[in-house]
């Protein structure tokens, strides 16, 4: 199984979003060239319950897009946190996910001083997990 | 009217991979047509059975969202750029 590789600076930046955001969930993209992660686009959550669910500012994502599409870049990964359950893709998340390329990556927060990472790819109802795998620790691995 | 199109990545199945497409017509409604014509699936994407713009889909006419300047109807001019979006959203 393939594992999904983040650099550590962005791991950590997508816990200080997920806590600086809490109780609400925050949300965003990692983008990069196809496959790869460089670059976290921090987006608002507009959903009316934002404790409970997640909806990207449309404005937003126009913008990331438009440059995306400029650089020749995609959308690598779509994150979200949870802040009361684990870092595991509800109902909710299962049916709205949209894009069979993406790896849907979760920050849990349920124990707050202890956050949870984990990334899935969602398709067609089925969830696979990919093993996180933390660019800064690989490169420790492989001294 | 001919129009440039630029597709999310989930759409690029219909367009053999193409991240944008030329399309033509009056109204945004009518692009979608003519590129449903060229790219079976395309419109029903993005349009429900009943006409509407899919709840989970956004569509931008250059910098605004067609949502709230005329919707499928809205009118496009030559040169124009329509960006098709899906939303992102869970629980």
């Amino acid at each position: 199984m393939l594992g999904f590789r983040i650099p550590e600076p962005i791991a950590r930046a997508l816990v200080e979003h997920a806590q600086s955001e809490y109780p609400k969930e925050c949300c965003g993209f990692l983008v990069g060239p196809p496959g790869e992660v460089r670059e976290q686009v921090r987006l608002t959550n507009v959903d009316p319950d934002p404790v409970m669910r997640y909806e990207a500012d449309a404005k937003e994502m126009k913008r990331a897009y438009d440059d995306l599409y400029d650089r020749d870049w995609e959308v690598v990964s779509i994150y979200h946190s949870h802040t009361h359950t684990p870092a595991y893709p509800s109902p909710t998340d299962v049916k709205l996910a949209r894009d069979p390329n993406a790896v849907y990556v979760l920050v849990s927060l349920q124990d707050r001083g202890n956050p949870d990472i984990r990334a899935f790819r969602i398709l067609e109802g089925r969830i696979e997990e990919l093993p996180v795998v933390s660019e800064e620790i690989a490169m420790r691995e492989g001294e | 009217m001919a129009v440039e199109v630029r597709m999310p990545t989930i759409l690029r199945k219909y367009t053999s991979g193409e991240k944008a497409v030329q399309g033509s017509g009056g109204t945004v409604r009518e692009v979608l047509e003519d590129l449903d014509g060229r790219y079976p699936g395309v419109r029903t994407a993005v349009v429900t059975d009943g006409g509407e713009l899919h709840r989970f889909i956004n569509m931008y006419l250059n910098d605004e969202d067609i949502r709230f300047i005329g919707s499928l109807e809205t009118p496009v001019s030559d040169g124009d750029v329509i960006s098709i979006l899906p939303a992102v959203a869970g629980g």
